[in-house]
């Protein structure tokens, strides 16, 4: 079976990075004549995530295309239920997803651990992209600072740039936000 | 010479391999194993200097970021000498971003900090060749 799509969209935040995710989502979708789904990762656990969901929401509900939303904050392959091969995915955001997946409770922070959720994510998007027709990553660029004598940081980092590195490697269009422009690094 | 930063875990290293088709004959000096960014007996015309932030972390450990500047514009220049003395000869210099993050605590960081931009830009200045990697793509920007 042909694979979906992939296109990686990363920036800072409040960069306007979500709002292109949705307009390159909706884009798609025109083209493709698809339906729309946004894969949300993010808890709804206090008033300022609520706030900003409400906001995303708000803005999808005035898309042309009607949106399904399917919540799972972690194991994100339970979406094959929701999906089929015309869907458009939207994933916000990889940041998230990634938290979820390593500080759960009890969840040993060690070496076999971080590399067993670094490979259940890129199998997760894999298995994703076999039964839809596009995906759309949304992630959080990187800081650039010493923030290695944390260990925790220094592992979240580290993690999160191979994440990156392995979805850019595969993905059809990657992009990096500023201030609201998206600049095309590939595709 | 060719400088290649961008920041951390975003696939500099390996990007630098696939650029070269590095696999032989290449003298890897490495900042994170604490080795010497200095000439040994080597016959081969690649030399890679990796994690160029690494080195300067230890050095601002004891030094003021101007004498590390100095000793860094020494060391690349001992490198300069080396790769005009072959045509094939090549030096790659390998660093990781470290500046875009808010200001850190200790002054001994700070002083990380600074040493980092100013040998990197005095780096870039001797370079024919530098690119920042995003996430493995490359973007040349000299």
């Amino acid at each position: 079976m042909e694979k979906a799509r992939l296109c990686f969209i990363t920036g800072g935040v409040r960069s306007g990075k979500s709002r292109f995710a949705e307009s390159k989502a909706l884009e798609y979708a025109l083209q493709m004549d698809g339906n729309l789904h946004y894969l949300a990762c993010g808890r709804d656990r206090d008033a300022e995530m609520g706030e900003r969901i409400l906001r995303h929401r708000k803005d999808r509900e005035s898309s042309p295309i009607a949106w399904k939303t399917s919540e799972y904050a972690t194991d994100i392959t339970r979406i094959g239920a929701d999906i089929d091969q015309d869907s458009i995915i939207l994933l916000d955001c990889l940041t998230t997803l990634l938290d979820n997946e390593l500080f759960g409770p009890g969840n040993p922070l060690e070496k076999e651990f971080l590399h067993s959720v670094f490979s259940k994510i890129i199998n997760a998007i894999k298995v994703i992209r076999k039964q839809s027709s596009c995906l759309i990553v949304v992630s959080n660029e990187l800081v650039q600072e010493p923030i290695f004598q944390n260990e925790i940081l220094h592992t979240y980092g580290k993690i999160l740039g191979q994440l990156h590195q392995a979805i850019v490697g595969q993905a059809d269009e990657a992009y990096l936000v500023e201030s609201g422009i998206p600049l095309r690094k590939r595709g | 010479m060719h400088f290649v930063t961008g920041g951390a875990y975003n696939g500099k290293t390996k990007w630098v391999k696939q650029l070269y088709s590095l696999e032989n004959d290449v003298l890897w000096l490495s900042g994170y194993r604490k080795e010497q960014p200095e000439m040994l007996d080597f016959q081969g015309n690649t030399v890679v200097l990796q994690g160029l932030e690494a080195w300067i972390q230890h050095a601002a450990e004891g030094m003021d970021s101007h004498s590390i500047r100095k000793r860094w514009k020494d060391i690349i220049a001992d490198w300069r000498i080396w790769e005009s003395e072959k045509e094939e000869r090549s030096c790659i210099v390998i660093g990781s971003d470290i500046s875009k993050g808010i200001v850190p605590i200790e002054a001994r960081d700070r002083r990380w900090r600074d040493a980092c931009g100013w040998v990197y830009q005095d780096v870039a200045s001797v370079c024919s060749r530098v690119d920042i990697i995003w996430y493995g793509i490359n973007q040349r920007i000299k």
